[in-house]
């Protein structure tokens, strides 16, 4: 497999921090993986999907996708990407219909084929008969469904997840994560998922990577990794690496 | 092809959004209504014929009637006739029922009648000679007294214009007297003359008219001042519902989406810039329109919008794109819906006081008057002015317009830096 997700002695430290955010953080993403990026809070996850997904460059060190750089090829690299906000980012007074017809046109797509994308995926995920009411009046479930169609519509290289699942019912738990199983056997689609569910994420993700206080601690095939460790899931192999300290700020 | 799909969501959603819609549209027309309804009382009482006098008359003789003819001729007061004592008078006008009082005493006409004859008497003998001697003497000669009264909050402008207003009918009146004495004087003397007829009107008059281009003479008033006044107002107080549904993006998620789109955040930001500049232009021809429709079913006066639609568009848009760069600074600067909404409305309201919005800046002291310019509001009136009550052209208009166009490029240059200061922290 090929590399996607090429990054390359990255640091990254906020004006008025004491410490770095991200420090000299090395790691590659290969071409259809499920890369599981998992760390407590304040690891500096934030910040990093931040700079994959062009919001700032890196302080030092460099971040490819696909071979090209945000600083240099920014519309290359951005068009690559398909970005799922742990918010439900989308507009509460328009449709699911308006928001993703919206969303896709920003995109770049147009016509019948963005039309036929958009009613596959609500068909997929059980929106079709509600495409035309507003988001607010959606479920939280409905609602984290939409976000994900969002998404996908452009059929990124690389989908960015941050909590998908967070505050949905089971049912539409499921429905997401059968959708991007699918899209990433079917269509090869690279996904980057971060979570604080463990037990989901073992599940989901073929590799996966602990990072704390900005640096990556470790990477590595999810069985192999369990193995590694000498534990029976990845929760605690989690836990055994970033330890049971609360992680207050 | 993504312009246009971002207009169409902006539209969208304002049209979704009452309460925004709301601000943006009824309270300019609620605001016009109620200030130009107030203020016009206040213009009237300066401009036109509602100044309550009162009048007692004791004379019942020439010059009270004529003194009464003159000022209701005058058009400038509404006069009530009655017979009360002085303190009576002191009081009604005490109380507010009056500006002004005059009281004619007993005899006043009388007395203007015995005053002339001796001054002709002593005029005529002074020709033949004999200075010392008058065919009146023993005449009292001490000036004749008509009492005056006004209400204490009178400005002293106004007292002033109204005392020499009576003075100059009472000098026409005495001048009248004078001329009649003459007359009887000289009868006595030339028994087969004619009696002589002399004009008493005065030689010189004062043409007065309002200095503005071609030939305009509408006189400024409360509907020329308060709809483009109220109309800025609004258009500037776009700014919290503009800053509101940024920062909404941002809070949702929906700007770090859009971020993440090859060059979809500016398109949308552009998309926003257009919408709300097309919203104030409507509240604009809205605002236009209660001042031409509305506010005369109302007893108002019609708006005049001037000669040059071209030119208020011109003032409208510039206004507008102002406004809006002013709602994507807001919006970029503040981080939450609150914020926005105090500093907006706070920054607004300021920038309306000190440019002329409330209190038009031609009564504002010198001080005020000096810092009204930094206001982009008071471009804008002094442009909408201009061209609704002096006819102005561009010539005359480009150095506000400038300043607008000028302060929108500033607010768009804050914005984008800020926007880019906030990432990068």
């Amino acid at each position: 497999m090929s590399v996607l997700v090429n990054i390359q002695h990255v640091s990254k430290q906020y004006k008025e921090a004491t410490r770095p955010a991200v420090s000299n953080l090395s790691m590659t993403i290969e071409k259809g993986d499920v890369f599981g990026l998992l760390g407590p809070n304040g690891a500096g996850k934030t910040t990093l999907i931040s700079m994959l997904c062009g919001l700032f460059p890196p302080g030092t060190g460099k971040i490819l996708i696909n071979g090209h750089s945000h600083e240099t090829h920014s519309r290359e690299s951005k068009q690559a990407i398909g970005v799922v906000p742990q918010e439900i980012a989308l507009y509460p007074k328009l449709t699911a219909w308006e928001n993703l017809n919206f969303l896709g046109h920003m995109y770049g797509l147009k016509g019948e084929a963005l039309k036929e994308t958009i009613r596959m995926h609500l068909s997929v995920l059980g929106l079709e008969a509600n495409m035309h009411q507003k988001i607010n009046s959606y479920s939280g479930g409905m609602k984290r469904r939409v976000n994900l169609i969002a998404g996908l519509l452009h059929n990124p290289q690389l989908l960015i997840l941050d909590e998908p699942t967070v505050g949905v019912d089971i049912q539409s738990k499921q429905a997401i994560i059968d959708h991007l199983k699918k899209m990433n056997r079917e269509q090869g689609m690279t996904i980057l998922y971060t979570s604080h569910h463990l037990e989901e994420a073992e599940d989901f993700c073929n590799v996966i990577a602990i990072i704390d206080h900005g640096e990556l601690i470790t990477q590595g095939k999810t069985k192999e990794l369990i193995a590694q460790y000498d534990c029976n899931s990845i929760e605690e192999v989690y836990l055994k690496i970033t330890g049971n300290k609360f992680r207050d700020k | 092809m993504k312009l246009l799909y971002s207009l169409y969501k902006e539209y969208k959603v304002l049209i979704r959004d009452r309460a925004g819609l709301a601000i943006t549209f009824i309270m300019p027309t609620v605001l016009i209504l109620i200030m130009t309804l107030i203020q016009d009382s206040t213009f009237k009482s300066v401009n036109e014929s509602s100044v309550p006098l009162l009048y007692v008359d004791r004379d019942h003789d020439s010059l009270s009637e004529t003194l009464e003819k003159y000022i209701a001729n005058s058009k400038f007061f509404v006069i009530t006739k009655k017979q009360l004592s002085n303190d009576e008078v002191k009081k009604e006008i005490a109380q507010g029922h009056y500006f002004i009082g005059i009281i004619v005493p007993e005899h006043t006409s009388q007395k203007l009648r015995e005053r002339s004859t001796a001054r002709i008497a002593k005029l005529l003998n002074s020709f033949s000679g004999d200075s010392t001697r008058t065919e009146a003497e023993g005449t009292d000669t001490s000036k004749i007294a008509l009492n005056l009264f006004f209400d204490p909050i009178t400005k002293k402008s106004f007292k002033t214009t109204i005392s020499n207003s009576v003075e100059r009918i009472i000098s026409q009146i005495e001048m009248q007297g004078m001329v009649s004495a003459l007359n009887a004087k000289m009868s006595e003397t030339f028994p087969d003359a004619k009696p002589a007829a002399m004009e008493t009107t005065p030689l010189v008059s004062v043409t007065e008219e309002y200095a503005s281009y071609n030939n305009s003479t509408i006189i400024p008033n409360a509907v020329q001042h308060n709809v483009p006044a109220w109309t800025l107002f609004a258009m500037f107080f776009i700014c919290i519902p503009l800053g509101g549904n940024i920062i909404r993006e941002r809070e949702d998620g929906s700007a770090f989406r859009l971020l993440t789109m090859p060059g979809s955040y500016f398109i949308v930001m552009l998309g926003k810039l257009i919408t709300y500049t097309l919203v104030s232009l409507i509240q604009f021809g809205l605002m236009l329109l209660v001042g031409l429709l509305v506010l005369p079913l109302l007893g108002l006066p019609q708006l005049n919008t001037g000669d040059s639609l071209p030119l208020l568009f011109l003032i409208a848009l510039s206004a507008g794109l102002a406004a809006t760069g002013f709602g994507l600074l807001v919006g970029t600067v503040a981080s939450t819906h609150d914020q926005a909404a105090l500093f907006g409305a706070v920054f607004i309201i300021i920038l309306a006081a000190i440019g002329g919005v409330w209190v038009p800046t031609f009564v504002m002291p010198d001080i005020m008057k000096t810092i009204s310019v930094v206001s982009p509001l008071n471009w804008g009136l002094e442009s909408f002015y201009a061209v609704f009550i002096r006819n102005s052209t561009l010539k005359e208009i480009w150095p506000e317009i400038l300043k607008l166009w000028l302060f929108f490029g500033f607010t768009l240059g804050a914005s984008y830096l800020f926007h880019k200061y906030k990432r990068m922290k």
